[in-house]
């Protein structure tokens, strides 16, 4: 494990410099005459944020503010207009193992059983392992989200919740230092969702990756993170505030909403996301 | 209890249906009230029992057992078919993930798939200058389309989590097609194969009228001897067949429906 190695905290992991994405729409033929000019859309606009090794960082802010469109530029899915993303002190070119990506739809292969699954991440990125090799680790990591029992069925035999964890287990088996969420939870039901809270937060606590969380939950987050990131409204939208939560850990869900460090947060994040939420609506 | 029932119910109506059929058609037949002369369905079921009693003789090309006409349909039908689905796939494939090839052959494709393959039988014999290859040609044609097209809207359509997924961990291109690409888009190919199987085998009938030999000729044949019984075997014969095809590729797509 090279990662424990070095763990100086405190150093930067990530890090976002002037990072700008527009959308250039594909000019069809009749465009050509059209007198609208509006052929691009500007999502996020100057994006300066700097992310330290092994935190738990989210990201929150309206509907369609550009969120998804961030991570995936991190993820190295797409690339940025402008600016620079830079990980342990290199900017990246594309996507790479050293980040996993976690989606809100799962992102299962249906033709493929939960460990095959797995075993398709493994053999894209360890190319030169053994077959054994790759089948035992991919029950490792099975095992620890506890479906090795289900590791011969098809995705649409599970539940949402176990193909979230499937999900995770996959992510997570190509040993990534880094786990970047786009809403994982959105479409869990509440129990199912604390539940894989808690597997997230115990995955953070003993693999010593940096996670990048994207959520519409405000609650979520302040359970959740050390850092929320508040995203204004777009089009060209950026981060208009950062936060640090600075409540103890293990943050007890059932007694926290007490905290008055908790509630002040809250408010502050509510008040927030009502006014950024406003200028969306009164912009439609 | 009740799904028991039903199913025995759909049987038995199933088999009343046919029974009614046949004693209708033997009773128009024999009261000549449609023409005079036309076989009812004794005449029809006595020759069907005699073709298939004995399906394999071969007594020259104009009397030749219903087994062996048969045979040399499916095998033009199978070798077109088959060279057909392994130039559509590959070639459906790149035009669903290039916008270059999709451009430039998708005029070809829009303008040929609408012309009867039958079009192209007296093109197939000036260059082939043999019916047996002319008969295959034909029936690659006719069968390239539905491959094609399905296959390249396939790949346009597949959801983009796993491209996203495959790229996220770095694949290569090779990879996600085999990989990613081409299992996803399976149940799209299986449909495509299916509908060129089916016209394939209604093709192969009328082009065969045309080349001799094959059931289609059989048909043919028949007709110059006014055996219309003989006609009503073959056409029998020729559903039967198109009907177990069909259904091979009913199966192929069960084990291949991926969705919830
Ligand atoms: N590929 C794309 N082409 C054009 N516009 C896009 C594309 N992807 C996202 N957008 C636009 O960018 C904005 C931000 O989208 P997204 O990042 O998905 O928002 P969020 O995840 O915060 O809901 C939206 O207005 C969306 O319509
Ligand atoms: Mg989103």
């Amino acid at each position: 494990m090279q990662k424990n190695s070095n763990p100086k905290k405190n150093s930067t992991h990530l890090e976002l410099l002037k990072l700008g994405k527009i959308f250039f729409k594909e000019k069809k033929f009749f465009d050509f005459y059209s007198k609208h000019k509006k052929s691009s859309f500007e999502a996020i606009k100057n994006i300066n944020l700097k992310i330290e090794k092994n935190t738990f960082v989210s990201i929150i802010g309206p509907s369609g503010c550009g969120k998804s469109t961030l991570l995936n530029l991190i993820a190295g899915l797409q690339a940025p207009t402008s600016g620079k993303i830079i990980i342990d002190g290199l900017a990246i070119k594309g996507p790479g193992p050293d980040r996993g990506v976690i989606f809100q739809n799962y992102a299962l292969m249906p033709w493929l059983t939960t460990i095959q699954n797995i075993e398709f991440a493994l053999n894209t990125v360890f190319p030169e392992k053994t077959k054994p090799d790759i089948k035992e680790r991919a029950i490792n990591y099975l095992r620890m989200v506890g479906l090795e029992k289900a590791s011969n069925k098809f995705p649409k035999e599970l539940s949402g919740g176990m193909k979230q964890r499937v999900a995770i287990a996959r992510a997570l088996s190509i040993n990534p230092n880094m786990l970047l969420m786009d809403e994982p939870f959105g479409a869990l039901d509440a129990l199912t969702r604390s539940y894989l809270q808690e597997e997230l937060l115990s995955i953070w606590r003993k693999n010593k990756v940096t996670v990048v969380l994207i959520t519409h939950s405000i609650e979520e987050a302040l359970l959740l993170s050390d850092k929320i990131i508040l995203m204004s409204s777009g089009p060209s939208a950026t981060i208009s505030e950062e936060i640090s939560v600075d409540l103890e850990r293990p943050r007890d869900r059932q007694n926290i909403e007490q905290d008055p460090k908790y509630l002040k947060i809250k408010m502050r994040l509510e008040k927030h996301l009502l006014r950024e939420t406003r200028a969306v609506e009164e912009v439609t | 209890m009740n799904k028991v029932i039903s199913k025995r119910l759909t049987f038995v109506v199933t088999i009343l249906s046919l029974l009614i059929f046949i004693i209708f058609w033997q009773i128009i037949a024999q009261q000549g009230l449609l023409v005079k002369n036309f076989p009812g369905s004794y005449k029809t079921i006595n020759a069907l029992i005699w073709w298939v009693s004995d399906p394999f003789f071969d007594n020259g090309p104009n009397d030749l057992g219903i087994g062996f006409n048969l045979l040399i349909s499916l095998r033009r039908v199978l070798i077109g078919y088959s060279l057909a689905v392994l130039v559509a796939i590959p070639l459906g494939v790149l035009m669903g993930m290039s916008k270059l090839a999709q451009s430039s052959l998708n005029p070809y494709v829009q303008l040929l798939k609408p012309v009867s393959p039958l079009a192209w039988l007296p093109v197939g014999l000036f260059v082939f200058r043999n019916s047996e290859i002319t008969g295959i040609f034909v029936i690659f044609i006719t069968s390239i389309w539905p491959t094609l097209i399905n296959t390249a809207f396939g790949v346009a359509s597949i959801n983009p989590d796993y491209l996203r997924v495959s790229k996220s961990l770095g694949a290569s291109k090779s990879i996600t097609i085999r990989r990613v690409i081409l299992p996803a888009i399976m149940p799209n190919i299986l449909a495509g194969m299916r509908i060129s199987m089916g016209t394939a085998w209604l093709v192969i009938v009328a082009a065969e009228m045309l080349l001799g030999t094959g059931i289609g000729y059989f048909i043919w044949n028949e007709w110059n001897n006014l055996s219309l019984e003989n006609i009503f075997v073959a056409i029998i014969i020729i559903g039967f067949t198109g009907f177990i095809l069909d259904q091979f590729f009913g199966f192929l797509q069960d084990k291949f429906d991926y969705s919830i």
